[in-house]
């Protein structure tokens, strides 16, 4: 058989896997922006045991190899909370997407409050004089113009998170690594099916970079 | 108007303010200066809560500003400020700097907060710039912006950071301007300057502030041309 025909054959199976890839990305991203807010507000917070809460999440996650992390989430944490039965039968893709979430959430913390830190101190002073409390200055004022300046960084953070799904094979999940594995156990195409798998990875990150630089060219990110 | 009691203020060791005791009537306009590092900018930052004091009372129109349970927004809201460095919104268009205290703060509506802007916006001759970015403009057009921005709160009292010490020499003359308008207006005022020609032109009384301290004060006549203090004279002989 000639590469063509190959990879055409295992196409509908590599396309189902490069679907879940899709959402268990979209899934994780998502719940990874909500996790980096928080915490990088608490990080940034004035109070003492917040700033604490933050500051461990970030060195546990980030400190942790991410397959560590999503076996302990799938393996280790039912032993001693039966969560796999709350989740039956999604367990294997809700803790894939948790592990992965809780690991580049700490990561985007960082990104975060590095952003919010890059706005001067003088524009927090103003909205405070004209009246704001604090969240009104942090919604109207700060975050508008952290987040021009977080977009490069969080972007890299996104594609990290595509790229990590690939963990997610290791327990089991279909999403576009673990069905190449499946087709190549029967077909023994090694060649046109990992060549196959990197140019749909390839093809969605660089969709998401081509939908970034769209966005950064709407915000005028050079421009204040 | 504004009661100033017994404040100090300390940045770990170091005492920024000593006991410093003042009172501010409606309509007056009081003029601070002092070499750098006498605790102006300090003071002035107290008097809207931007500092807070380590000891002693602020009281601005029967508030407590130093009362921990005081809710400083909304002192704030009715105390304006004007900073060295302008500090605009730069995400925002000169109308949205404008517009934006009244609309998240007072809960005013877009048509009569445009409207009230515009208005400032003659005040301080620049209509034609409201739909501009704040890096679009001059140094001073920015800081009448920023005038205008306070203005828009509708405060009681205004205070001014030395609002032109940042600026090209050709622009502090349209900012001083500006700022002799309110004064004319009635506007109470707390100007902290090295602009010794507003002081006289507009200035009800100077204070002379040194090592925290408010070392003389009097009416712009009697401090720069019978200062007291040996300390005055030396300021004054180098900055005049």
């Amino acid at each position: 058989m000639n590469f063509l025909a190959i990879v055409s054959a295992a196409m509908p199976q590599l396309l189902y896997g490069a679907r879940l890839t899709i959402w268990f990305s979209i899934a994780a991203i998502i719940l990874a922006t909500i996790l980096g807010l928080i915490f990088a507000l608490f990080k940034l917070s004035s109070i003492q045991l917040l700033r604490k809460i933050g500051e461990v999440y970030v060195h546990i996650f980030r400190g942790l190899p991410l397959l560590v992390e999503i076996f302990y989430i799938y393996f280790a944490l039912p032993m001693v909370l039966p969560m796999h039965r709350w989740f039956d039968p999604y367990f294997a893709p809700v803790a894939g997407v948790i592990a992965l979430a809780l690991n580049e959430g700490a990561y985007i913390t960082e990104i975060i409050r590095a952003g919010i830190l890059s706005v001067d101190r003088g524009q927090t002073e103003a909205a405070l004089s004209i009246g704001m409390n604090g969240f009104q200055t942090m919604r109207f004022i700060v975050l508008p113009q952290a987040f021009k300046r977080m977009i490069p960084p969080l972007v890299n953070q996104f594609i990290q998170t595509i790229k990590d799904t690939s963990l997610l094979s290791a327990i089991s999940l279909s999403e576009l690594t673990r069905q190449g594995q499946i087709v190549i156990s029967t077909t023994f195409a090694s060649l046109q099916i990992w060549t196959a798998v990197a140019a749909i990875y390839l093809a969605v990150i660089l969709s998401l970079t081509a939908l970034s630089s769209y966005m950064e060219r709407r915000l005028q990110i050079d421009k204040r | 108007m504004i009661s100033v009691k017994e404040i100090t203020k300390h940045f770990g060791k170091h005492m920024v303010l000593k006991n410093i005791s003042v009172e501010i009537a409606p309509r007056e306009v009081v003029v601070i200066i002092g070499p750098s590092g006498s605790g102006k900018s300090t003071f002035l930052r107290c008097l809207n809560g931007l500092e807070t004091v380590s000891s002693g009372q602020i009281t601005i129109n029967g508030v407590e500003i130093t009362h921990s349970k005081t809710n400083l927004s909304l002192v704030r809201k009715e105390v304006g400020m004007v900073f060295q460095r302008f500090n605009l919104f730069h995400h925002l268009s000169v109308m949205e700097n404008i517009t934006i205290g009244p609309r998240q703060v007072l809960k005013m509506e877009r048509e009569e907060a445009e409207k009230r802007a515009y208005a400032l916006l003659d005040k301080v001759g620049l209509r034609e710039k409201a739909h501009a970015y704040p890096d679009e403009l001059s140094g001073g057009q920015q800081q009448r912006v920023a005038i205008a921005r306070a203005l828009a709160m509708n405060p009681i009292v205004m205070l001014f950071d030395e609002p032109t010490s940042a600026l090209d020499p050709e622009m502090v003359g349209e900012v001083l301007a500006v700022m002799k308008e309110l004064a004319r207006e009635g506007m109470t005022m707390v100007v902290v300057t090295h602009e010794m020609g507003f002081a006289r032109e507009v200035g009800d009384r100077v204070l002379f502030m040194d090592e925290g301290c408010i070392l003389e004060e009097g009416t712009p006549d009697q401090l720069f041309n019978n200062p007291r203090e040996e300390r005055t004279k030396l300021f004054l002989s180098k900055i005049l």
